[in-house]
């Protein structure tokens, strides 16, 4: 296969814009989509992230990717801060082996993600980069905004279309709105999920399932990049489960949560590549990892395996006092592992809190588990297999 | 090793003490427990002591132990054991006395929960019990902690939230006597029922209430306990179970193995079963757990607490009254005390001057569990020596 796309949307929101979940940021979307584009029996050796939401602008972002991807520590991995033309600049120039992800926890949330096997499918049909700051960001996050919609039309993608001078219409461009983009591409254009760095792997995911192939563009203000996109062999991985409004929950301020740097940094390996310690003696699996073994009792004679991703629920409760700094109502699970005598204690995602019960089945995901006092603590939840998050069977 | 008999006891009243700090609630407590002594107590006999205490909120608690009850001259520990810590320093001061280090120890567990805003120490109360990468970031407080289990009991036992709020409703029925007790109001099945959610399957009023206090025992070797009495009350039997701290690691949450542990050290030291037991102090931070707890301690069949609470066997009157006092759940709840508030209960019955007398009583029983459900302290209490 030459390119795989893998794509992932929260399932909190309205069809038309999905919501962040309380636990999810622009890593864990991350995951979420790259992990479906890696697939099964394929590798990346490069990652680039396109974001302009990392959760860490210091303290490093790569190591939880590519955990939570199961790559190697040596991966090499690019954080490039940009929206929809940066993804597309880092999709033009890709080699075999690079996995490009794109997510946006801001506005409407959403990843994807492209694995290139071999040859590129994607070439540069035009750039152009020009400045029309109508909104920004600093760096210490503040957004100023100066609304001008016709304004930015014309000073902002229509001038940078016409300096790219294209040799045709774009099919589609991501970053826009499929009512903004009318007149300037063939036909009418998709509505697209996100607007920012995961929209123009979106657009290519539509493009591979209709079997379309031309130009497409992606712009950001008045920032335009356009790629040819050449179709070929490709496959498309999607996780998008149905829309439905975010539950209400509750933050009672005060009273963080410390960070036990320690604890965190011994826990890492097990807790975020999702691996118990398997006795090098007798076999027996620890969750965490242990020095003396449950089973035998030998002595710090154990070895990283990894651990199955699906499980069932031995005994749940849902807390509905609120709790300083963590959002309540929340649900806690104690999981049986499917084929192992390992259970783990996890909060349960992706559903009502409450909503799930003894027996139900899941699978589980990266998620940022709290906040504790400017670390995003992440490990695993329990994502109960329901297809529908309001209910369980 | 020498018996040991409890010649002294007393406790400060359950509550919010907002007016009264941890360096007034010892001495408080410990001058009840030398009042209580029948032929006179000079504090200047204790040689050892120990403090249960399980957060300091005020200072260094061995030391104020010391300097706040005026016994400067002796050796003061604190000891921590979770919710167990009441049990835990009655235990070792057995252990002191039993084997002839000293001749007549104090135990005195206090605690001041009440000074604390619920924000600022939520996360440093659950940093004492939980695995700081695994458990701590979750959020597992100490109701979901125990919920984890009753939830799973609920799902394979009979037993019902109808079968918890009915101990609930008999817990407040016996508090109601009880001057020491910080909730003295009934409550009734409806009521607990309709109450809001704390951590399914547990609302408010399936809930401890969160206290201050402090309670003192004063423990005596059997050939000085004709100096002070010739009503004690004796150490029968002890215990202390512990279990794994990660719920994860638990095989069947439908017990608590640390109780089981516990009593059947306690049983075996005291040399009796569960059917000899006149009266019991059992933990019930939540209602499940003394329904769990009813079966981990023999008093029930595995599976049929439930029934023991139909047939109303746990009131003073029944078969095996459980809680005569209003137990954690009406008289409350400051950990360091509860353990040997409960003592002090039992020294009560035995003498028969408890408010919810059972009558007859000659031996009884206190129990604690905490932590991560991987703790409990057990006592027997007895009125003849055995």
């Amino acid at each position: 296969m030459t390119i795989t796309v893998g794509t992932y949307l929260p399932p909190w929101g309205t069809d038309r814009s999905r919501t962040l979940g309380y636990d999810e940021d622009a890593l864990t979307l991350a995951v979420e989509a790259g992990r479906r584009a890696i697939g099964a029996g394929s590798s990346a050796t490069r990652v680039v992230f396109v974001s302009r939401d990392f959760p860490l602008l210091e303290g490093g972002n790569a190591a939880v990717l590519v955990a939570g991807l199961g790559l190697p520590n040596d991966t090499e991995v690019v954080e490039r801060l940009g929206g929809a033309p940066e993804t597309l600049d880092a999709l033009i120039t890709a080699t075999a082996g690079t996995l490009v992800i794109g997510a946006e926890a801001e506005g409407a949330a959403g990843a994807a993600a492209a694995l290139i096997a071999d040859e590129n499918l994607l070439s540069l049909a035009g750039r152009a980069q020009r400045s029309f700051p109508q909104r920004t960001r600093l760096v210490t996050g503040a957004v100023y905004r100066d609304e001008n919609p016709r304004m930015l039309r014309e000073l902002g993608i229509q001038a940078s279309l016409k300096e790219a001078a294209l040799a045709a219409k774009p099919l589609l461009i991501a970053g826009l709105r499929a009512k903004e983009s009318a007149g300037l591409v063939v036909g009418k254009a998709p509505d697209l999920p996100t607007l920012g760095a995961a929209s123009p792997l979106f657009a290519i995911a539509g493009l591979i399932e209709t079997g379309g192939k031309g130009i497409i563009g992606a712009c950001e203000q008045g920032t335009f990049v356009a790629a040819n996109f050449a179709g070929g062999k490709a496959v498309v991985n999607r996780n998008e489960p149905q829309a439905q409004a975010l539950p209400k929950r509750k933050l009672m301020p005060g009273g963080e949560i410390r960070i036990a740097l320690g604890a965190y940094a011994r826990a890492f390996e097990a807790k975020v590549r999702w691996q118990a310690g398997r006795c090098k003696k007798c076999g027996k699996l620890a969750m965490p990892p242990r020095f003396h073994c449950l089973g035998c009792g030998a002595d710090d004679s154990w070895e990283y395996t990894a651990l199955p991703r699906a499980g069932k629920v031995y005994t749940t409760t849902t807390i509905q006092v609120p709790v300083p700094s963590l959002a309540s109502p929340y649900s806690l699970a104690v999981v049986e592992l499917d084929g192992t005598d390992v259970r783990v204690l996890v909060h349960v995602t992706d559903s009502v809190p409450g909503s799930v019960k003894i027996d139900d089945v899941g699978r589980f995901v990266l998620r940022r588990v709290a906040m504790r006092t400017g670390v995003p603590d992440y490990g695993y939840a329990f994502s109960p297999v329901s297809g529908n998050p309001g209910g369980s069977k | 090793m020498r018996r040991v008999a409890i010649v002294g006891a007393g406790m400060t009243a359950f509550g919010e003490h907002f007016s009264l700090g941890i360096k007034e609630l010892m001495p408080m407590a410990l001058s009840e427990a030398i009042a209580s002594v029948d032929k006179g107590f000079d504090r200047r006999d204790i040689q050892a002591a120990w403090l249960g205490e399980i957060s300091s909120t005020d200072g260094f608690g061995a030391g104020i132990l010391a300097d706040s009850c005026g016994l400067l001259d002796i050796p003061v520990s604190r000891l921590e054991n979770a919710c167990s810590t009441g049990q835990d320093i009655i235990r070792n001061a057995i252990y002191a006395v039993s084997s002839g280090h000293v001749d007549v120890a104090l135990a005195l567990g206090a605690e001041k929960v009440r000074d604390t805003s619920t924000n600022a120490t939520f996360w440093d109360w659950m940093g004492l019990t939980r695995d700081m990468a695994w458990d701590y970031p979750l959020g597992l407080l100490a109701p979901a902690n125990f919920a984890l289990h009753v939830s799973r009991y609920l799902h394979e036992a009979p037993a019902t939230r109808e079968h918890m709020a009915m101990i609930a409703v008999k817990n407040h029925h016996h508090g109601v006597n009880n001057p020491k007790a910080q909730l003295r109001f009934e409550v009734t099945v409806e009521q607990v029922l309709a109450a809001p959610i704390v951590a399914e399957p547990f609302g408010v009023l399936d809930c401890t209430p969160q206290s201050d206090g402090a309670a003192a025992v004063i423990l005596v070797a059997e050939e000085f306990v004709d100096k002070y009495t010739d009503r004690p009350v004796w150490v029968r039997g002890f215990g202390l179970g512990i279990d794994r701290v990660m719920h994860q690691h638990k095989t069947d949450m439908t017990t608590f193995p640390c109780t089981r542990k516990a009593a059947k050290m306690a049983y075996s030291m005291a040399g009796i079963e569960p059917k000899d037991i006149d009266v019991a102090e059992v933990h019930d931070c939540f209602t499940g757990v003394e329904l769990i707890s009813y079966e981990d301690l023999g008093f029930a069949a595995r599976f049929e607490g439930h029934k023991l609470v139909e047939a109303r066997d746990h009131y003073v009157g029944g078969r095996i009254p459980i809680n005569p006092s209003g137990g954690l759940k009406s008289k409350g709840h400051p950990p360091g005390a509860t353990g040997v508030s409960q003592c002090f209960e039992i020294f009560q019955q035995l003498r028969g001057e408890a408010h919810n007398q059972v009558d007859g009583a000659k031996i009884g029983m206190a129990q604690n569990i905490g932590g991560p459900t991987a703790s409990c302290g057990i006592t027997i209490l007895g009125k003849e020596r055995g």
